[in-house]
């Protein structure tokens, strides 16, 4: 069994600033992390590795310094990793990141299962898993909290605002995780040093033959118009909570008078 | 002269130890000029002095008994030099925000509160996890202002005070000159936090680093800051029994890399981490028994890199594996361990507030005491078979690199709660014995009195008290605090 894992390198946005100026991030001084969903479907693939001795391959689409996410997965247990990147790759859209890396993947020995986490953390599209499996013409579960994979088939549960369904579907499939599916291991330190010495595979535009019409800026639609912080939020009461029982009193009267209760 | 009110807050009367007390009035001084004043008018008015900072301690030392409450937790003032010049009322928290935008640099003891104050942190030797590396507070003081009893002051820098033998003489700034003889006791070469500190020709600013407030009031403390590691990585082994992990303490200790911490979690502590694990922490697997962590500061990542490979020799030859080793090399994971760890002390917590709903005499049991290195494993066996004896529920965990762990009883019922209390007097006792230390970093406060009385003898104390009526006759400075005056 073959999984493929799709990761992102994001800034670690738990320490974000943003430029008032130009109300872009500032990225100097923030730490790149593996995007947290993609760390999920990653331990997924690694279960899968540990009960069924599945073959895991981890790729990113990004700039040189992504091999360094790479290298965690690495330490974490994955068999191999791919950096997909070139200069033609800047600016991508999900549209053109969805044709990268689908074209990646068909150079790679043919997956049984792909593997997103929901979303990225610093686009927040979760477009970038279906936009794959619509390429590369393979069923896609998005928002999976639970996989087994028995006789060729996959059982899922799908995770909705109100509840669960559970899924059947044949390999190959795409599928994108959410957070409570798991918790992500730590590398081990031999893991770690494994990593640390390894040669990471990569990947140009050349190499997957992409058309140069469907990467980068020209393959993206996607036009951003403005980026700005919302305003603040003014207003609003704040109840003092010296006193618990006083507190809930006013809380009360407050939701009274508003005729929420 | 600062306001002096007589209306106190009910916070005011206690601490973290949860021992309440009473007194007549409180202040808040701004500056030493007011502190200087509050403590001549205490002397005027008969009034005993009680010095508080953020009152996290938890023995009991910032807790009145009767008289006035110095309040200094509005004196925080930061001052920038080479090092950082600090008021006492300033917390550990508002240092590292501080030094946050210096970005180079750190101030090295990590107690776990780090909303303490850091005039209470010199005045019991604070430290935390990285004081294997960096020392405690002590170490990272390097010159100090105190109050005396009489509201004169005394300036001390580090290497320019010092003692003759046992001999000592010091000149106030209205030019008095306070003399005698030190202790005759020498306080052990090991981690510690009980009574005065006391050694032959000594750096008088340590006399006072520890004395809980008993001999003067830190008015200003100058900080020693360090180069912050341009590499830290933290190493969590696990083992498949304890002897294993102690024989891997005493191999880490034995390289030439000098790691920042050397941390324990015994069986129970890593089964309560897996009922109580944080958000964002890693699980444990179910087989892994007992665990050290291990973090090295090196100045780039091939530093640590070497260091990391030299301590995976000493692993692999104490029955630990690389590959049931966790390692944090960047903040990201480095945080994930951070919250592994700290969900310990809050599930202890949390365990106690559920059984003292049924039963309000229960209170954890925590000890302080440390041992010297050759007497680690003995200590060990010792907790284990007395706690395996009396059935009672426990966790072993702490800074086990200055065999000092934290054994936390955590009693069903008073009975047990009662049988725990005598348990610790008892290993008080071996500790002695083994040239430990009855407190090594929460200092001894009211509570831990009659332990300090153990450890020194009645003569020990003796000396104290002689000592510090040289500079406070009438023992108006932190009555209750390391022995009854």
């Amino acid at each position: 069994m073959h999984v493929v894992v799709c990761i992102k390198q994001v800034p670690d946005t738990s320490d974000v600033k943003i430029n008032p100026e130009t109300n872009t991030l500032i990225r100097e001084g923030v730490q790149s992390i593996i995007n947290p969903f993609d760390e999920n479907a990653l331990e997924i693939a690694l279960v899968l590795k540990d009960t069924q001795g599945a073959k895991v391959t981890v790729i990113t689409m990004g700039p040189p310094q992504a091999e360094s996410a790479l290298r965690e997965c690495l330490a974490r247990g994955a068999d191999e990793v791919v950096l997909v990147s070139d200069r033609a790759f800047a600016g991508s859209d999900t549209l053109a990141t969805s044709y990268t890396l689908a074209r990646a993947i068909e150079t790679l020995d043919k997956p049984d299962l792909i593997l997103f986490g929901k979303q990225a953390i610093d686009g927040d599209t979760a477009q970038v898993g279906p936009g794959v499996a619509e390429l590369l013409d393979m069923p896609v579960i998005t928002y999976i909290r639970r996989v087994e994979v028995a006789e060729g088939k996959l059982k899922v549960e799908r995770v909705f605002e109100d509840g669960y369904e559970k899924m059947e579907v044949p390999l190959p499939a795409v599928l994108t995780i959410l957070k409570e599916a798991n918790v992500p291991r730590m590398a081990s330190l031999k893991g770690r040093m494994k990593a640390k010495k390894a040669e990471i595979a990569m990947l140009s535009a050349a190499a997957i033959q992409a058309d140069p019409e469907r990467v980068g800026l020209k393959g993206s639609p996607t036009k951003v118009v403005r980026i700005f912080t919302p305003p603040k939020k003014t207003g609003g009461i704040r109840i003092d909570g010296t006193h618990p029982l006083e507190a809930a009193r006013t809380l009360v009267e407050k939701l009274r008078e508003q005729k929420v209760i | 002269m600062p306001e002096i009110h007589s209306d106190i807050g009910p916070d005011y009367l206690r601490d973290e130890s949860r021992k309440t007390g009473t007194a007549d009035s409180i202040s808040f001084p701004l500056n030493e000029a007011e502190i200087a004043d509050a403590v001549r008018w205490a002397a005027a008015n008969g009034q005993c002095i009680t010095t508080q900072g953020a009152r996290t301690g938890l023995t009991g030392g910032a807790v009145p008994s009767g008289g006035h409450i110095l309040n200094l937790s509005r004196m925080k003032t930061i001052t920038d030099r080479d090092d950082l010049i600090v008021q006492p009322g300033v917390t550990l928290d508002e240092i590292r925000a501080h030094l946050k935008s210096r970005g180079n640099v750190f101030f090295a003891p990590d107690p776990t509160e780090t909303t303490a104050t850091i005039g209470g942190m010199a005045s019991c030797n604070a430290s935390g996890a990285r004081s294997f590396r960096y020392g405690a507070t002590r170490e990272s003081i390097l010159a100090a202002r105190l109050v005396l009893a009489d509201g004169d002051v005394i300036a001390l820098c580090r290497g320019q005070c010092m003692a003759t033998g046992r001999n000592f003489r010091l000149k106030t700034e209205s030019g008095r000159v306070i003399e005698g003889d030190l202790p005759s006791y020498t306080t052990p070469a090991i981690k510690t936090a009980s009574g005065y500190f006391v050694r032959d020709s000594m750096d008088l600013l340590d006399l006072f680093i520890g004395s809980e407030g008993t001999l003067g009031i830190f008015s200003e403390l100058h900080l020693k800051l360090q180069p912050w590691p341009a590499s830290v990585w933290g190493v969590m082994a696990f083992f498949g029994k304890e002897p294993d992990a102690l024989a891997f303490v005493h191999a880490v200790r034995g390289l030439k890399d000098k790691p920042a911490s050397i941390e324990f979690f015994d069986s129970c502590s890593l089964n309560l981490l897996r009922s109580h694990r944080l958000e964002g922490a890693p699980e444990v697997p179910a087989d892994y028994h007992t665990a050290v962590y291990v973090e090295y500061h090196a100045a780039d990542e091939d530093e640590a890199s070497g260091m990391v490979e030299r301590m995976c020799e000493a692993l692999d030859g104490c029955g630990g594996s690389e590959d049931r080793t966790w390692i944090a090399t960047d903040d990201h994971e480095r945080e994930r361990i951070r919250l592994f760890r700290h969900a310990l002390p809050e599930a202890v917590n949390s365990l106690i507030d559920e059984r003292r709903k049924t039963d309000p005499a229960i209170t954890k049991l925590g000890t302080d005491m440390a041992v010297p290195d050759d007497r680690l494993d003995e200590l060990m066996a010792l907790y284990h078979a007395s706690l395996e004896r009396l059935g009672l529920e426990y966790v072993i965990f702490g800074h086990i690199g200055s065999n000092h762990v934290h054994v936390n009883i955590l009693p069903r019922t008073v009975k047990q709660f009662e049988q725990g209390k005598a348990q610790y007097l008892e290993w008080a006792d071996a500790v002695i014995r083994m040239g430990g230390t009855v407190s090594a970093e929460h200092g001894i406060g009211k509570l831990k009195t009659p332990f300090l009385l153990k450890m020194m003898g009645a003569r020990g104390i003796e000396d104290m008290r002689r000592l510090k009526r040289l500079f406070d006759p009438q023992c108006r400075l932190n009555p209750g605090n390391l022995f009854a005056c």
